[in-house]
């Protein structure tokens, strides 16, 4: 949906239009979840910042300026807030990263038991950890950026800094995670 | 680049296409019940917003100036309430009070956008203006309905 839709859906949404927020949520309620997800590993995290994020739409949606960027930027730099907020609050978080009751091992558990299948798997499950324990400045951009498939200028929105900033994390980003896939492959010869 | 930097970019593209895609389902049903929650609130502020201002202007026409009030064709009780009552829309959960017994019509000045309670379309532009109307107060001083001036 074009800018303009999300903003009628918006000022729909402060005057009471259920449909519209119903809308504006179905479109919108997948990649923010995936951010919060991505960005902390745990379900539960994931689940409370998406209905924060929606509860901050309900509540004051109609503030959103289009000038200063897309909505989805709007969105997500809403629910990085929340995101490193909680985390703050719940440290350590890795320790999560190794619970199978965690929804990411269910899907590696129910992959086919082929060994090309849980070669992958354990790179997936490598690189996830990776990810995860960089620190927040530099794992959000590799979650914006590679995961979610933001250019430069939304991610900068979302995170109000320089369109350089988001550059210069990103590169410092992907050579930690490169260093520590050379460790892994190294550790597994 | 280089190849560990490829495997990394692969890596990073096949990690984004897993895990869940959507949140849980019971988040969107709590999330409307909350909006209904919110909405239904702020339904009863206006109303009371409106039920104030119209018994506020009732107070200035009867109490502070009830020489104007003689000749003021603004309030007046009318002993046929329900014929009175055709003219006017009804506001919302207005049909939850009790039946109207008698009515006072009192003119006030509302917002625009208080129209849009009614379901009429107004301009974001517009929605700060002063509009002229007659608000219907039942016997127990709760507004009924409203009723727009040209």
């Amino acid at each position: 949906m074009s800018i303009d839709g999300d903003q009628q859906l918006l000022r729909q949404i402060s005057r009471g239009d259920e449909s519209a927020f119903v809308a504006f949520y179905r479109r919108h309620q997948g990649p923010v979840y995936r951010f919060a997800l991505q960005m902390s590993g745990q379900v539960e995290i994931a689940e409370e910042v998406t209905q924060d994020v929606f509860m901050v739409v309900m509540k004051s949606g109609s503030k959103y300026d289009s000038a200063r960027g897309s909505v989805a930027a709007y969105l997500y730099g809403i629910a990085r807030n929340f995101v490193l907020r909680k985390l703050d609050q719940e440290r350590p978080y890795l320790t999560t990263l190794d619970d199978p009751e965690s929804e990411y091992a269910d899907v590696a558990a129910d992959g086919p038991d082929t060994l090309a299948e849980l070669t992958r798997n354990e790179r997936m499950e490598s690189l996830r950890k990776a990810v995860l324990a960089l620190p927040p400045t530099y794992r959000e951009v590799v979650v914006l950026c590679d995961l979610h498939e933001l250019d430069y200028a939304e991610a900068a929105n979302a995170l109000d800094c320089a369109i350089g900033t988001v550059r210069s994390r990103l590169h410092r980003a992907r050579a930690l995670l490169s260093e520590k896939m050379r460790a892994d492959e190294r550790c597994a010869v | 680049m280089n190849e560990t930097d490829q495997k990394l970019l692969q890596g990073l593209r096949e990690l984004a296409a897993e895990g869940p895609r959507d949140a849980p389902a019971e988040l969107e049903a709590r999330l409307v019940g909350e909006f209904r929650k919110r909405a239904q609130a702020r339904r009863r502020n206006v109303l009371l917003g409106v039920g104030t201002a119209a018994i506020a202007a009732a107070l200035a026409l009867t109490v502070i100036r009830p020489a104007l009030l003689q000749h003021a064709p603004a309030a007046q009780v009318s002993p046929q309430a329900d014929d009175a009552a055709l003219d006017f829309y009804p506001l919302p959960d207005s049909e939850e009070l009790p039946p109207l017994e008698s009515a006072t019509i009192v003119r006030v000045q509302l917002p625009m956008a208080s129209l849009r309670l009614m379901g009429l379309p107004v301009s974001e532009e517009g929605a700060a203006d002063l509009v002229e109307a007659d608000m219907l107060l039942g016997q127990d001083g709760m507004a009924r309905g409203v009723r727009f001036v040209e």
